[in-house]
């Protein structure tokens, strides 16, 4: 057996482009949507970064997946079409489960456990004849007070909630727990002097999950996967003490 | 022949791959129970890290969010402004009605009791604020019990984890008593496989060894103990027969020298043997210095007993003769039939005296003697003998000094004894 250059050379290169693509590989690219006004889930802070609860939990994530994610804001509305073609492969938002999301897009492993809030007027009860309710458009909040029969007010993010109580275009609002913290802080809001409870219905409490495209259903294995690691590692811990005053899975 | 009772025999072979047979299933079942062992370790240290681990993560959770319902609940008793302290109950609503509280029913039920307390509580507050202070002891106990709720939560996560590993050093432990089981059980048929295999194998085949190196006709047929391996039986067979056709071909042999050193018609020892052993003997005896004699003796007149009375009864002369002659000399004379009617004699530890004195006794016994022939007549014979002193000189040369004394008995008329040195 002769030693032969030419031929080792060849193999050599050989493999470092498969290591070479190996590692490109692991460090994929993903499109991760983000919405941009819901505190103190997801937010632009004084310099305009985006950041918040989901959004620092889907650094974490990715950064466990050795993943590159490149955040980009969205309209809750849009969130199921841009899942859906693929147009993006992540929905860092907080999504309870329902019949048309899990017909439409895959939901990662909760990241939190959510209720939904009954603002209103004292004395004002949900179902009651006359009243508009506010609810996020595209949300699980807006779907179960249209599914009742009331009227709603739809706005587009959970940061301008409280805008249709203020003008008094709406006397309630269904708040996803979360927001609620945010808009109890709002001078303005509590000014209102409005009472809220917990609401039972079992459409508004529970797991609360990131969306992922069904175009991309092996993201599914991973992003649960680095869930449970950071749920472990302290990481989530960390993160839930930097946005919320207590603990919410 | 002795006779043994039947007792079954085994084939090495067979017995071997029994025995490994054996080995291999009890081993397979330690390995087995062992595996199951690892298997039970596997799966508390699997259910650590899926069930407990997270369990306890909850558990951390629930005395997080219970602790701050009690801060929250000592801030609506501090604060200073009416929006505070609907702040601080609006988080204790949040928290008290979060599933993370409402899955356990103790905290569910202690964080409602709080929750019901501190909205009235702050209920009152908005009116008179002397009574918050009134209710602050009643406050204290409240807290009191969520605090130690958060102990015990505390503790019952890290008592989780604790049972988890109680059962994985259980049955480590087990499996360790069963390795040491296993261990002697595997020492203990080495130990006995070697005991087998010395006693049924190594042993008998010592003994084979033995009896093929000492194995001779002189010593009596090999005695075996019966063995229980066939092939050993079999060998042990083979050797008993080895001794026996060796014992054969022994007696086949001295048949042989007989019949080469033997005179066919008197049974005597015949010349060229008398020649052999004569001479060895004379070197002997003349090496240890003790005197021998030589003689030769012939019948008298044979040749016309022959012819008067036909060969057969010369040759039953030779052998009554030949009969005479064994009778009447020691056991450590020796005589031959020389040739004819000659006779050869060797007397050891015998002076020349002594040898004629015992010739001529012979000489007269013959002489005196009736042999009956086969027609029933009765004859006698008479013979010379010629001695000749052999204490010194070689058997050629004293055989040379007998045959000349004998000569000389012939000459002198016969039926006489002359001794050489007599006419030397």
């Amino acid at each position: 057996m002769f030693f032969r250059p030419r031929l080792f050379t060849r193999c050599l290169a050989a493999f470092i482009c498969l290591v070479a693509g190996a590692v490109t590989a692991a460090e994929q690219t993903l499109r991760v949507a983000i919405l941009e006004n819901s505190p103190p889930m997801s937010y632009r802070d004084t310099d305009g970064r985006l950041t918040g609860f989901s959004a620092e939990i889907i650094r974490a994530v990715c950064a466990e997946m050795q993943a590159r994610c490149e955040l980009q804001p969205i309209k809750l509305e849009h969130v199921l079409d841009a899942l859906g073609s693929g147009e993006i492969d992540i929905a860092a938002v907080s999504l309870l489960d329902t019949p048309e999301r899990r017909a439409r897009i895959l939901l990662a492993a909760p990241y939190f456990r959510s209720t939904s809030l009954w603002f209103a007027k004292p004395g004002v009860q949900p179902g009651d004849r006359g009243i508009r309710v506010a609810a996020v458009k595209g949300s699980a909040q807006e779907r179960y007070a249209r599914s009742q029969g009331w009227e709603t007010v739809a706005v587009p993010t959970n940061g301008e909630l409280g805008q249709p109580l203020l003008a008094g275009v709406a006397q309630a609002a269904i708040v996803p727990m979360i927001t609620a913290l945010a808009l109890m802080k709002s001078k303005d809001f509590q000014a209102l002097g409005l009472s809220s409870t917990v609401m039972k219905a079992p459409e508004l409490i529970g797991n609360a999950s990131f969306g992922i495209s069904p175009r991309r259903p092996e993201l599914k294995e991973a992003v649960d996967g680095a869930l449970e690691k950071i749920k472990r590692n302290g990481v989530y811990e960390r993160i839930n003490s930097q946005f919320l005053p207590f603990r919410v899975h | 022949m002795v006779t043994r009772e039947f007792r079954e025999r085994y084939r090495a072979r067979t017995a071997f791959v029994i025995l490994a047979t054996t080995f291999a299933l009890l081993f397979g079942v330690v390995v087995a129970l062992l595996a199951m062992d690892q298997h039970r370790v596997l799966e508390a240290s699997q259910r650590l890290q899926q069930d407990t681990i997270p369990q306890i993560i909850r558990f951390q959770r629930l005395a997080r969010n219970l602790e701050q319902i009690r801060q929250e609940g000592e801030r609506v008793f501090s604060a200073t402004t009416p929006e505070g302290r609907q702040q601080s109950l609006f988080l204790i609503m949040l928290v008290a009605s979060h599933p993370s509280i409402l899955e356990h029913p103790q905290s569910a039920e202690a964080a409602r009791d709080a929750e019901r307390f501190l909205i009235e509580t702050g209920n009152l507050a908005s009116g008179d604020r002397s009574q918050i202070s009134q209710r602050h002891a009643e406050w204290q106990n409240i807290s009191k019990r969520l605090s130690l709720l958060v102990d015990d939560l505390s503790v019952q996560g890290a008592s989780l984890a604790t049972d988890d590993l109680n059962e994985m050093v259980a049955v480590m432990q087990l499996a360790r008593a069963k390795l040491i089981g296993a261990l002697i059980l595997v020492g203990g048929f080495l130990l006995l496989l070697i005991l087998l295999l010395n006693r049924h194998l190594i042993r008998p085949l010592q003994r084979i060894d033995q009896t093929l190196s000492s194995l001779s006709v002189d010593q009596p047929a090999p005695e075996f103990p019966d063995a229980r391996m066939a092939e050993i039986h079999a060998v042990e067979q083979a050797t008993r027969r080895l001794h026996d056709s060796l014992a054969a071909n022994e007696a086949a042999r001295r048949e042989l020298e007989l019949l080469a050193n033997r005179d066919g018609l008197t049974g005597l020892i015949n010349r060229r043997h008398f020649m052999v052993i004569a001479d060895a003997e004379l070197q002997h005896t003349q090496g240890q210095g003790r005197p021998a004699v030589i003689a030769l003796g012939d019948l008298d007149y044979f040749k016309r007993l022959n012819d008067t009375y036909g060969h057969a009864a010369g040759d039953t002369v030779l052998q009554a003769f030949a009969l005479l002659l064994e009778e009447s000399f020691r056991q450590s004379d020796l005589v031959c039939r020389y040739g004819g009617e000659e006779f050869a004699f060797l007397f050891p530890d015998s002076t020349v005296e002594q040898a004629r004195a015992l010739a001529d006794r012979f000489r007269q016994r013959v002489a005196d003697h009736d042999i009956r022939l086969p027609d029933g007549l009765l004859i006698r014979v008479t013979l010379c003998i010629g001695l000749a002193d052999a204490s010194k000189s070689t058997i050629e040369s004293a055989l040379h000094d007998a045959d000349f004394a004998l000569y000389e008995a012939k000459r002198l008329g016969r039926n006489r004894v002359i001794v050489a040195a007599e006419t030397a």
